[in-house]
């Protein structure tokens, strides 16, 4: 049975979309991620060892699936493309733990996969994400597209805007497609996104810290 | 429900103007017995975090006083302390760390 209070770290949750913006840092980096939306909330918190891998503890409190998922998470960033004026990224990332489904019912081995993409300028933005998770009984998939524009370009160290927009589509979900408008905004080591699903009438709230 | 949202999001908020986030800086001119300063050309400069990194990573070897990162140009300035030296090689694997990659670096733009 996992630590029941790994999910009270999650009460900050419970608004709505995924971020990981940079799920892997620079080598010898720790990140710590919160991402919410109204089908989960999960709290994420890596190092990454190199500038292509990070490890870390991964909890998830998925509110669609019933069940609490606590385990260790890999991502390995497979591809990075450094040009000129842009920047692309391909991860995967793997995750394994325990798998509690909210109520009595036992605690099972839980896993997940996932794939992303981005691609960004200093003012352009577009990434897609998908995820499976396994968790005991229950599975599903889940996949995102973002595109997103900074309405200013900051220099390092000022503060960041961007807008975005998220449609995301979970086949089994009651809302199987939404769309969240959003806003970005980040300063030194701190990235906030706060926005609003209109299907599901739900608030976000993510953020990102790195140290 | 709400109490929890909102005060999160007040939380969030008030981090941000105080997280001690570092302010650009403008790059000091040479001077006479000052280092040697490298200007290297960096692929994948596009966000705040790049320059975070690669300020990081390069500014942690023993031979650099300071690093400087200008999003717009693409460019990184190494300034290093009197007496050190840090050769092209060594500085592309500093770059390839922070994960960027270097095109290429001048040694002379302060002469």
């Amino acid at each position: 049975m996992p630590p029941r209070y790994l999910a009270a770290g999650l009460a900050l949750a419970a608004f709505a979309a995924p971020a990981s913006a940079r799920p892997v840092s620079y080598a010898g980096g720790w990140t710590l991620m919160q991402d919410n939306n109204g089908m989960y909330s999960s709290l994420h918190a890596h190092y990454s060892p190199t500038a292509t891998d990070s490890i870390g503890l991964y909890v998830e409190q998925n509110q669609e699936m019933d069940t609490t998922f606590t385990g260790l998470k890999y991502t390995r960033l497979a591809k990075r493309w450094n040009a000129p004026q842009s920047q692309g990224n391909l991860y995967f990332s793997l995750g394994a733990g325990a798998a509690d489904p909210f109520g009595d019912a036992d605690t099972e081995w839980g896993s997940m996969a996932g794939v992303a993409a981005d691609w960004e300028t200093r003012r352009v933005f577009v990434s897609y994400d998908a995820h499976v998770r396994d968790y005991g009984e229950n599975e599903t998939l889940s996949h995102a597209a973002r595109i997103g524009i900074a309405p200013y370009v900051a220099e390092f160290g000022k503060f960041h805007t961007w807008a975005m927009v998220q449609v995301e589509n979970t086949p089994d979900a009651d809302e199987p497609v939404t769309v969240t408008p959003l806003l970005r905004f980040f300063q030194g080591p701190l990235l906030v996104e706060a926005g609003y699903t209109l299907e599901d009438e739900e608030f976000l709230l993510n953020w990102t810290w790195r140290f | 429900m709400k109490l929890v949202k909102t005060l999160a999001l007040a939380a969030a908020l008030t981090l941000s103007p105080v997280a001690g986030s570092a302010l650009a800086e403008t790059p000091a001119k040479a001077e006479a017995g000052a280092g040697e300063i490298l200007l290297a050309k960096v692929n994948g400069l596009v966000c705040d975090f790049c320059a975070q990194s690669i300020r990081k990573i390069v500014g942690k070897d023993e031979a650099v006083q300071k690093v400087y990162v200008d999003l717009s140009k693409g460019e990184v300035r190494v300034d290093l302390k009197p007496g050190k030296s840090l050769d092209d090689a060594a500085l592309e694997a500093l770059i390839r760390k922070a994960g960027y990659s270097m095109v290429s670096v001048d040694r002379n733009f302060a002469k």
